[in-house]
């Protein structure tokens, strides 16, 4: 099979614009997936159940429907209803902060329930209070353990922003089917795209295997 | 409960290997059925009304032409929704499908990885704004933004006037969603080939919007079946394609579709 090595190369330069853009948006919404996270892990573990469910609810929501659906919802719905049109930047930071304020809840809440209740009676006894308990006991312990998972759901992430092209917010995948367009050739930008990807994903890999040794 | 386990396992075993065997032998009555070959064509059934989807029912122009040019040609025929990328791989291969019908543009870039039958049908590229744009010609969208279905010619040609790397000009999975974007204020207008947009306005009154044709920059471009490249079908059809095109066949269709007559002076003067 014939393989056109120049077209790759022409395409460089934008594969590479793809690729930061892809990075920055990652970076930024596992930062504020993470922020919201936090919040409605400890929504869902609060002591009243009426309380609980509305946070039970959006975790459900968000694990439970594919990310491809939410983010037509958020571009051709959500954002339009409160910016008056619709907005890819806006759109790659929602769709893909909502998603994984959801799964980083769960880490949160897993890693907190996963510290053995005697660390809070033993610290509470003490005469700490709840707050300090949590913030000087607990999550010192519990992020530790969550270290690992928010790896893999970065990683996820990155991954998954890919479905983003399909408001034609222009990162990799975009940017391949970009070049699709031109020549109607498959092999050259789709392995480009994985290519690009594997190396994103395998050096945060690393990177993350690095982090959890020293923490 | 250990006896149930394994006997579920078999059976499961059982119904993949059944269901393996059964696509292979489907595979083969396919394409070597006695009394002749049937032609498995593919296509991207999302371009109404060129070639849709009415529930699980192939319909449009391309598949009323196909049809008429297949029994004009005496071949057996048959058209799948494969959609595009899945197209555009297996037509290259020529093996699960040997050819493709999908309003597909001839276009140099394109001739040097497939081979095209002669054209069939001539379209132009339409400009689709909301009433009111200070848009009226295609260089007025340069500094636009700029919505199309990605990997079409109308993506070609606002990569020539807008730069292919220009984020301006947003690539979108179908025509509709360049359609919902630009009537969501995101974009300032569609291009599209203009049986969409004119179907799109039809179809949608009460959005008013407006239609540009921009013959200066956006010439004719011809749609042709799509082959691999060295297929012998190109032989074979081709004369059936001019048969019907000469004998009001492909006017037929062509009226019953846009309601219209085509210039197939034109398209015999194409090639």
């Amino acid at each position: 099979m014939d393989f056109r090595f120049d077209i790759i190369a022409h395409y460089l330069p934008v594969f590479l614009r793809g690729t930061l853009f892809t990075i920055g948006v990652s970076i930024v919404s596992i930062l504020i997936g993470s922020v919201l996270g936090l919040g409605i892990g400890f929504g869902k573990m609060a002591p009243k159940a009426i309380f609980r469910w509305p946070f039970h609810t959006y975790i459900n929501f968000f694990r439970g429907t594919p990310l491809y659906v939410q983010i037509l919802i958020v571009h051709f719905g959500v954002i339009p209803a409160f910016y008056g049109t619709t907005n890819v930047l806006l759109t790659s930071f929602v769709a893909l902060s909502l998603n994984s304020a959801a799964y980083s809840a769960e880490i949160f809440r897993a890693g907190i329930q996963s510290i053995d209740p005697g660390q809070r009676e033993a610290a509470l006894s003490l005469g700490m209070t709840k707050w300090q308990a949590m913030r000087f006991i607990i999550l010192p312990q519990a992020i530790k353990r969550m270290v690992p998972a928010f790896g893999n759901e970065f990683i996820v992430l990155v991954k998954d922003s890919s479905l983003l092209a399909l408001v034609a917010a222009p990162e990799i995948m975009f940017w391949s089917n970009t070049m699709k367009g031109q020549y109607l050739r498959i092999w050259e930008p789709y392995l480009t795209a994985a290519l690009i990807y594997f190396i994103l994903t395998y050096s945060l890999s690393k990177l993350l295997n690095y982090i959890e040794r020293k923490v | 409960m250990g006896w149930n386990k394994k006997w579920a396992m078999s059976a499961f075993v059982a119904v993949l290997t059944l269901t393996l065997v059964g696509c292979g032998a489907n595979n083969n009555a396919g394409s070597g059925s006695a009394g002749g070959e049937t032609i498995k064509f593919a296509s991207d059934a999302s371009y109404a009304p060129m070639e849709y989807m009415d529930t699980d029912k192939i319909m449009g122009f391309d598949i009323d032409f196909i049809n008429a040019v297949m029994e004009e040609a005496g071949m057996e025929h048959t058209v799948t929704n494969t959609g595009w990328d899945t197209m555009l791989t297996s037509v290259q291969q020529g093996t699960d499908y040997q050819a493709g019908i999908s309003s597909v543009s001839i276009t140099e870039e394109r001739k040097e990885t497939y081979d095209y039958s002669i054209p069939y049908f001539e379209s132009t590229n339409m400009i689709m704004v909301k009433e009111g744009s200070d848009i009226t010609s295609a260089l007025d969208l340069k500094d636009k933004v700029v919505a199309v279905q990605g990997a079409t010619t109308a993506d070609d040609l606002m990569s020539g006037i807008m730069g292919i790397d220009n984020t301006n000009l947003r690539r979108f999975d179908s025509n509709a969603m360049a359609l919902m974007e630009l009537n969501a204020g995101g974009a300032d207008a569609v291009v599209a080939d203009i049986a969409i947009v004119n179907e799109y306005i039809k179809n949608n009154p009460n959005e008013k919007l407006t239609g540009i044709i921009d013959k200066e920059n956006f010439g004719s471009e011809y749609y042709g079946i799509l082959y691999p490249k060295g297929s012998e079908l190109k032989a074979k059809l081709d004369p059936a394609i001019k048969t019907i095109i000469e004998n009001g066949k492909y006017t037929e269709i062509y009226k019953k579709w846009f309601g219209e007559e085509p210039d197939t002076a034109v398209l015999l003067s194409a090639e």
